[in-house]
């Protein structure tokens, strides 16, 4: 997760209201300055001390968080700011004199350390949320809704590797964030301060957030022990949480807290997905983010540069959906020199519930279009509820000396992995096909691991890091203000995504169809099928640059290329991945065809 | 004295002039009279905007992009939005405005994707019924309905957060 621009800016302005308080205070020699800036005095060679002490503190006051501890925020005074190591070790004597207990001993006139941050909207007090690192990980017995030690010590910083996991993490979002904001005036002295404290230890307003991951994960692997009692709790937790956050962070937690819930609660709804929905859905996201059109664009410069020279092409499309991927490419191909070939489209998708014939009539689009633009063009749909259900011979491929046979599949073939045997059925097909290129693009995610905790920390990565690439690339900082479209376009967006979260998380065997695995995976399991690598070019790696640099908040996404695949990322997390591959060469001669 | 000359009596004239302008004079001229704002749809003018920098033109682009639209709409929807940022995005050096135009414009690789992003704006706006942007995003180009830009374009209609 990351720190977003609200908190930057609760931040920013928690500096300030300390600032103004102290400003009168200069920072002294020996005292840690930038702590000097938020009012604190605090000797740099004590700050590791001071900074284990804040971790026992707040790990002891976060325990009874639901007990009413509201009151603590508006009736305290924190007496002498600037003393933190003094006032800390104070609080410290206090509790270790009395047994923790979620009646929170403490009374409203001690010191509390609750800065709220901007004042309008949620409320983001900057509780600082640590590990109780000196406490054995605890065994849950009688749990109760307010009980949270029950917290197992093993998913909150249970070992050193797992704090600096987190920390890592974090810093990285402090820094990718950084870099993201770069139009927005987040005070550098916030920015600047977590860069200096990064070594030791959080002392700003991210905390909330990150006891939030903790609980998250805490819950999840309360769900993989079947402690369902204990993750009931944690998942309720996690949505008074979840409340107090803002942007992106807030979103995947309630997606994540809803899925952990379904898979608590056994709750799965009749899952007709409506395909027509999921359309909709998939149009906005389109819409939204460049990474369907990065798969498009990409796998379209593939099968371009496959077809040269080409009379007669053939596609079959494996998700044919509302066919966005092929006016690019007709375009392309209408426009390259010696003119279009005749272009054959077999699309593919699954059976409608009205039984509309959606396939018919994003066909029909297609053929208007290509009669617009002056290709040839024939198009057949078929209906199929898996792909493993259709074989080569239904598809009339014709012989390959007169057609060239390309077959693309987005984000489908990690559908298969659900049902055994299917993805070998339907890759044995693809061969059968005799194609020129096969085009894969795939989400660069392990989310097919059997552990459900392993499952879910990949998947918890991976859609915070997608959700802030939503939020980034939808949000204006420049105060014009969205057209309603906007942002209805990115709420069915993070539905879509939403969907995907819940799938990965609440659902089991059959059901759970989004098995993202990652661009190695699918490499070794194309390979051991006979085909061979094909690299996509520097044409499409322009392309793709180009394209990314057209979108709002650009900055962010990243194009890499990964031995001969282009993998489309947010800062340094690749999040989509296209490959091209090819019928193993059967002799010793061919090779690899090296597009350019 | 010579004889007076009015430009608008001299329309030969007054195209080579308006061939030679960028794209936002051209929308400044069309408004300055009735006459004006006739030649200046004329969509010639726009494909010599479009392709003045790139030669030759690919073949065969003309059909296609009249009937996707016209030249015009190219500009406005696909090849100003997609110069802009493309400026922005490249550094910057000591060169006049002019010359970054020149330089940044038209390679083969922004004219392929203009021309993609064109084509699936026609799909998007006349076969798939506009997506319900061609309202939202047609207030910045100005031109009224007929250049509003559909969803899947909206990307380009957007403030950059540069």
């Amino acid at each position: 997760m990351k720190r977003d621009r609200d908190r930057e800016k609760g931040s920013s302005s928690k500096g300030k209201n300390w600032a103004s308080v102290e400003e009168e205070e200069q920072p002294d020699a020996g005292m840690d300055e930038l702590l000097a800036v938020l009012g604190y005095k605090v000797k740099s060679s004590d700050m590791a001390e001071v900074a284990q002490k804040l971790e026992q503190l707040e790990m002891a006051m976060g325990t009874s968080m639901e007990d009413g501890i509201s009151h603590l925020s508006t009736d305290t005074v924190h007496k002498n700011p600037s003393d933190l190591s003094g006032w800390v070790q104070s609080m410290l004597s206090e509790l270790n004199s009395t047994s923790i207990s979620s009646n929170f001993g403490m009374s409203s006139s001690e010191n509390q350390l609750i800065v709220s941050g901007d004042g309008g909207g949620g409320s983001c007090s900057s509780i600082i949320d640590f590990s109780r690192g000196n406490e054995e990980k605890k065994t849950t017995t009688a749990i109760s809704d307010d009980d949270l030690r029950a917290i197992p010590g093993g998913a909150v910083f249970s070992s050193g590797r797992n704090r600096n996991e987190v920390d890592e993490e974090s810093n990285k979002r402090q820094r990718s964030s950084f870099c993201s904001s770069g139009g927005s005036n987040s005070s550098s002295g916030g920015n600047s301060l977590t860069d200096s404290a990064r070594p030791v230890v959080l002392v700003d307003s991210q905390e909330t957030g990150v006891r939030l991951v903790h609980t998250l994960m805490a819950c999840a692997e309360a769900v993989q022990q079947e402690n369902f009692n204990l993750a009931d709790a944690l998942v309720r937790h996690i949505g008074v949480l979840a409340v107090s956050q803002s942007g992106a962070m807030r979103k995947v937690a309630t997606y994540f807290a809803e899925a952990l819930a379904r898979r608590i609660y056994k709750i799965h709804p009749q899952d007709s997905i409506e395909s027509s929905y999921n359309d909709v859905l998939q149009m906005h996201f389109y819409e939204t983010c460049p990474y369907l059109k990065f798969a498009h664009f990409t796998a379209n410069q593939a099968i371009l540069e496959a077809f040269t020279n080409c009379n007669k092409v053939h596609v079959v499309d494996f998700s044919l959906k509302q066919g966005m991927q092929w006016p690019a490419l007709m375009q392309a191909l209408a426009l390259r020199p010696g003119g279009p070939p005749a272009f054959r489209l077999t699309g593919i998708g699954p059976p409608q519930p009205d039984n509309t014939d959606t396939l018919q009539q994003v066909g029909w689009k297609l053929a208007q279009l290509a009669d617009t633009i002056g290709v040839e063009f024939e198009f057949r749909g078929f209906v199929a509820n898996s792909l493993a259900d259709l074989d080569a011979s239904m598809l009339d491929i014709r012989p390959s000396e007169t057609e060239a046979v390309a077959v693309n599949s987005v984000f489908e073939l990690h559908r298969l992995l659900a049902r055994q045997g299917a993805i070998e059925k339907v890759l044995d097909s693809i061969r059968q096909m005799n194609p020129k290129i096969v085009t894969l693009v795939e989400q660069e995610a392990n989310h097919n691991a059997g552990v459900f905790i392993d499952r879910f920390n990949e998947a918890l990565h991976y859609y915070s890091t997608m959700f802030d690439s939503l939020e980034s690339s939808s949000s204006s900082h420049n105060g014009i203000t969205q057209s309603p479209v906007t942002n209805q376009d990115l709420l069915m967006s993070e539905i879509y995504l939403g969907r995907q979260i819940c799938n990965v998380v609440a659902y089991e065997g059959s059901d759970r169809v989004e098995r993202h695995e990652s661009l190695g995976q699918w490499r070794a399991r194309l390979s051991s099928a006979g085909f061979d690598p094909v690299h996509l070019g520097s044409n499409a790696f322009k392309q793709a640059s180009m394209l990314l640099a057209l979108f709002a908040g650009g900055d962010g996404y990243r194009v890499d290329e990964n031995d001969g695949c282009l993998m489309l990322g947010w800062h340094t997390r690749p999040l989509i991945a296209t490959s091209a591959w090819q019928i193993a060469a059967e002799d010793d001669g061919a090779g690899e065809v090296e597009l350019h | 004295m010579g004889s007076n000359f009015f430009i608008n009596d001299n329309q030969d004239v007054l195209i080579e002039i308006l061939k030679r302008l960028d794209g936002r004079s051209l929308g400044v001229c069309a408004c300055v009279c009735k006459l004006w704002c006739g030649i200046t749809r004329n969509d010639s003018l726009w494909e010599h905007l479009c392709f003045r920098h790139v030669s030759p033109p690919p073949e065969g682009v003309r059909t296609v992009v009249v009937a996707l639209g016209g030249y015009r709409r190219l500009y406005m929807v696909c090849v100003r939005p997609v110069l802009n940022r493309l400026r922005k995005w490249r550094p910057i050096g000591m060169e006049t405005d002019a010359e970054i135009v020149r330089r940044v414009y038209w390679t083969r690789h922004e004219v392929e994707l203009s021309l993609s992003l064109f084509c699936v704006d026609y799909y998007e706006r006349v076969l798939l019924g506009g997506g319900g942007g061609a309202a939202g995003g047609g207030g910045r180009h100005g031109g009224g309905g007929d250049t509003g830009c559909t969803s899947s374009l909206m990307f380009l209609c957007k403030a950059v957060n540069v």
